[in-house]
């Protein structure tokens, strides 16, 4: 979207827009040479919440809560990867996308908070000055949610645990786009959009995988049908996802190939979103306290 | 799979194999007459149009690729792709219930480039029509006024991403980002940027697309 059509546009129901940017006019034209060219847009829209009397706190929050569920699948990852045994050879490539992807998204999202000045999440035992920053040693994390999933050591374990933290992943990262929500914001929620729809690939593909590896008992297709989890014990994170009620059109009953669309395909066709509340009680377990 | 299926089959697509080439007609759809384009609206109910247009071509091609479905599809794939079928299905009705008199009529559509026989045909085409519309649903979720509508794009636009990763998958195992930008993010492209691939790629019907927002 471009930047002075918003002003614009603005001002047509805000002749006072400028006024209420106090001067920032200046601050406005010479912002481009000032800032990265990717993080601008979001500091563009911490700007105008400023000029609004809003914080950047919603928006701040929002991101850094994604910040801490990328570190999650990130240290994951990395350590599956360099657990010789682990990952059959022909899954690897894969597996070392994913884990390259959720790197980007950190350094992405940092960046974007620290050019909105909010101050970016870093995990406990956090070390700057470490080879692999982003990668958290010791500490941390509890892959295992206290023995109970032996993840390092079983590749259908690892990737039970895998699908469940991204398919949870899609779902807060749409937990958290209301935050996003309205024209100062076009440009986060189109990049949160943009970095969850790489998570619902990541969740897709291990979804495959696991098709492929013989998951036989539920079969997995790469989407989410009904509320099936891959494991009973992981049922929670799956609830809500046999919605299917939109916009109050019963998807249910609208005509599909034949007779009226399958509940299956019906539940499928939209990932539903979670709350942070909700997304924090599903992680907790796996971070050390 | 018993030898006189395929044997049949292969003799299916022989026959259709006109009919592939130049193209499939949905000649059941009322076709756009005269020289007035079909106009899609103003403002979210010309992005709920837009992506009514779109859903419509996508529910097309699964339909078609299901009814004349590639030679040595396997079960799953079948499965799979009926499944991903029905969910455009449900997207496009879903947009239809939603625009209610204002939806556009349903539109010709035409795959001239899609050989629906050939399994790389079908994959990639379906990978490419998927990323075209999840760019497209990026790109039009923060133009809409109604944010309850901006939901519903958020909703569907991680399934598409979950099907076009899958076409990937499937013609090329761990390809599934095949494509993505260089921060690992998707892209995003204006309605009538994607609009315009769409009409050039799929759709006979000409619209009247002047009020839609970018």
């Amino acid at each position: 979207m471009n930047f002075r059509n918003i002003l614009a546009e603005i001002e047509k129901t805000d002749p006072e827009v400028y006024e209420r940017l106090s001067g920032r006019r200046d601050v406005l034209r010479s912002f481009g040479s000032k800032v990265a060219a990717a993080a601008l847009p979001i500091a563009v829209g911490s700007m105008f919440k400023k000029a609004y009397g809003k914080t950047t706190s919603a928006v701040g929050d929002a991101l850094n809560f994604a910040l801490k569920l990328e570190y999650l699948e990130f240290n994951y990852y990395h350590v599956a990867n360099n657990t010789g045994g682990l990952i059959p050879g022909s899954d690897q490539p894969g597996f070392q996308t994913i884990e390259a992807h959720e790197l980007s998204h950190i350094n992405f999202l940092t960046n974007a908070l620290t050019t909105m000045g909010v101050t970016p999440y870093t995990p406990k035992n956090y070390n700057a000055a470490s080879n692999i920053p982003a990668y958290i040693p010791s500490g941390a994390y509890d892959f295992t949610k206290g023995g109970t999933y032996h993840v390092f050591e079983d590749y259908k374990t690892f990737l039970i645990v895998a699908q469940t933290f991204e398919d949870t992943g899609v779902r807060a990262y749409q937990g958290q786009m209301p935050a996003f929500f309205g024209s100062a914001n076009s440009t986060v929620l189109q990049q949160a959009l943009e970095i969850s729809c790489v998570e619902a690939r990541h969740a897709a593909h291990i979804r495959y995988v696991r098709r492929l590896s013989g998951a036989a008992a539920e079969y997995p297709a790469p989407w989410i049908t009904n509320n099936i989890p891959p494991i009973v014990a992981l049922q929670a994170n799956y609830l809500g996802e046999d919605n299917v009620g939109q916009e109050g059109i019963t998807i249910t009953s609208l005509p599909g190939a034949s007779g009226t669309i399958p509940q299956a395909s019906a539940t499928a066709a939209f990932d539903e979103p979670l709350d942070a509340p909700t997304v924090l009680a599903l992680v907790t377990p796996f971070f050390i306290l | 799979m018993e030898s006189g299926y395929d044997v049949s089959r292969r003799r299916f697509f022989q026959l259709a194999g006109g009919i592939a080439g130049a193209g499939i007609l949905f000649s059941a759809c009322k076709k756009t007459s005269g020289p007035t384009d079909v106009y899609i609206g103003s403002g979210d109910t010309a992005l709920l149009n837009y992506m009514y247009i779109l859903q419509q071509v996508e529910a097309a091609f699964y339909t078609q690729a299901v009814v004349t479905n590639y030679y040595g599809i396997s079960q799953s794939e079948l499965q799979l792709l009926t499944d991903v079928r029905d969910q455009e299905i449900a997207h496009r009705e879903f947009f239809k219930a939603l625009l209610g008199s204002d939806a556009v009529m349903p539109i010709d559509i035409a795959f001239s480039s899609v050989t629906f026989a050939d399994r790389t045909s079908v994959l990639t085409n379906a990978a490419q029509l998927e990323d075209l519309v999840v760019t497209g649903l990026i790109g039009a979720a923060p133009l809409l006024t109604n944010t309850d509508y901006t939901r519903e794009f958020n909703k569907m636009v991680t399934v598409e991403a979950r099907h076009s990763a899958y076409f990937k998958d499937v013609y090329a195992y761990n390809t599934f980002s095949t494509g993505v930008g260089s921060n690992a993010m998707d892209h995003s492209n204006s309605p009538s940027a994607v609009l315009a691939i769409a009409q050039q790629n799929y759709i006979l019907t000409k619209f009247d697309s002047r009020k839609l927002p970018n």
